[in-house]
């Protein structure tokens, strides 16, 4: 009779072989001590690799809902069938967002070098149309409130992935503390005027926009104004939130190394995601993807975390993953102040 | 609770682990599962356990290849000096994790790529003919390549970490 091989007793430990050979392989190891030795060696190599690969394991976590994902699916696969036009507003978002905030800057001072102002440029031919199809009169585009109050079932959730990101921003600092000292004044911007262009014809934000210089936003939000640290600061400006009072909106531009503007936005999580959906030039908009999960979430060039009725926001033309990360960071540091 | 909200309760962590023996990065192994499920459930696969190991494995190789990217970017912001643990993690216990993570983690790199292949959609809870069409192999090589990866994931391990490491076995 011949002896089993140890790959066959690795595939009927694994019961990966058919009943017969199973039956097969027993009565052999019943009569063959040299085999049945062989067997428990393999069993123990077996339990052993599984030991070893348990400890290669990610802390665990809660899954997140299945419905959250269901409906990342269900606005995937509508989106399909929107392909195009997704695919031109995807390349623009920062442009878009750009618009938004740096057409301004493009107009009171064409060539700024910033990332923001060059791509407005590109595309200040199309700032009347944006202004004209503003977001807030699009049967499309779904209003903040709603938003907000359809993620408000997940908000437990969202607040249990907020606090592992902090923790996770905590052991593998991937962006760590830069050392650009923040500086107390904000350079010379080309923004002088305090209207913000997409802010002034959409109703819905209403009101005017304000540029503040460094001081003036600590005096206004003291250490919460949201911002990298040791990044230097480029710009600030504060919107009223659509409730008004203390619940104005904040964004304050910061410049990376490279040149690079990012913009860090804190408010009502209904303002928010509003100003990250308000998509100027759109002639359709499609649902921002990166508002649709409720904890974190990304598109190409923002990245958003709720925090209750509030929500912090990063906008950049970086990739996702940079993003993210700065994301992380953010909120860490916000959450320590 | 249809097939596929079953096979997200029974595999995502799972999944979540396949995706962060490859990528070793706890939130990003998360992202990547949920990702998988999304697709999972935008499309709606006829074997949907195979497909969501082999959408995870696909994600992780392009993951490696935009790590590259990546690197560029995060580099643009600062030099970071080292990254080590936090004081607040510096726990004996967590020390003592930490390193046998990384002993396992090197053993499980000496593996050929095939082998360490294997051996993860095993742990990962695929069954030889699963595995064998992911992978390519022959179901019956199947068990040759995990007879070898096993035993080679256990001697490279010893050997850097011949203090001996009862604990695991029992």
């Amino acid at each position: 009779m011949r002896h089993i091989p140890d790959e066959e007793l690795h595939a009927y430990l694994d019961q990966a072989l058919s009943r017969a050979q199973c039956v097969e392989i027993e009565s052999h190891l019943a009569s063959c001590a040299g085999c049945s030795e062989a067997r428990d060696g393999i069993a123990a190599l077996r339990d052993r690799t599984t030991a070893l690969l348990a400890a290669l394991a990610p802390p665990r976590r809660f899954p997140p809902i299945i419905d959250d994902l269901r409906e990342q699916a269900a606005a995937r696969t509508a989106r399909r069938d929107q392909a195009r036009r997704v695919a031109v507003w995807a390349a623009s978002i920062a442009a878009a967002v750009a618009l938004g905030w740096g057409a301004n800057a493009y107009v009171s001072r064409p060539h700024t070098g910033t990332p923001a102002s060059i791509a407005a440029s590109e595309r200040t031919t199309r700032t009347p149309a944006a202004r004209a199809v503003s977001t807030p009169a699009s049967p499309d585009s779904l209003p903040g409130d709603e938003r907000a109050a359809r993620k408000d079932p997940a908000a437990s959730d969202a607040a249990s992935r907020t606090v592992s990101f902090t923790s996770a921003a905590r052991r593998e600092p991937e962006l760590p503390p830069a050392r650009a000292p923040l500086m107390a004044e904000p350079p010379r911007t080309e923004v002088s005027s305090a209207t913000l262009p997409s802010a002034e014809g959409d109703a819905a934000l209403g009101g005017i926009w304000r540029t503040l210089s460094w001081a003036g936003a600590r005096d206004e939000r003291g250490d919460s104004v949201p911002h990298l640290d040791g990044l230097p600061v480029v710009e600030v400006q504060v919107g009223p939130g659509k409730t008004g009072g203390n619940k104005s909106i904040m964004v304050v531009a910061q410049q990376l190394k490279s040149g690079e503007v990012i913009r860090t936005i804190e408010g009502p999580a209904a303002d928010v995601s509003q100003l990250l959906s308000s998509r100027p030039g759109a002639a359709s908009p499609s649902p921002w993807p990166s508002m649709e999960s409720a904890g974190i979430a990304g598109g190409d060039g923002a990245m958003a975390m709720r925090h209750g009725d509030r929500m912090l926001a990063i906008t950049a033309q970086l990739p996702n993953d940079s993003l993210r990360a700065m994301m992380r960071r953010l909120n860490a540091e916000m959450r320590q102040k | 609770m249809d097939d596929l909200e079953q096979l997200y309760q029974t595999t995502y962590t799972a999944v979540v682990r396949f995706l962060y023996r490859k990528v070793w990065d706890a939130d990003r192994a998360e992202d990547l599962a949920q990702e998988v499920f999304v697709r999972a459930l935008a499309h709606r696969p006829e074997k949907p356990r195979a497909w969501v190991f082999a959408v995870a494995a696909n994600l992780a190789r392009d993951e490696a290849r935009a790590a590259i990217r990546r690197k560029r970017h995060l580099t643009l912001m600062t030099n970071d000096p080292d990254q080590g643990p936090s004081p607040s993690m510096a726990a004996d216990d967590q020390v003592e994790r930490d390193e046998r993570l990384t002993a396992v983690h090197d053993a499980l790199d000496t593996l050929t790529p095939r082998d360490r292949e294997v051996l993860l959609l095993w742990d990962g809870g695929l069954s030889y003919p699963e595995i064998a069409a992911q992978t390519g192999l022959a179901v019956g090589a199947v068990g040759t390549t995990l007879a070898r990866a096993r035993k080679r994931l256990v001697d490279a391990y010893d050997r850097q970490h011949n203090t001996g490491d009862n604990a695991a076995h029992s």
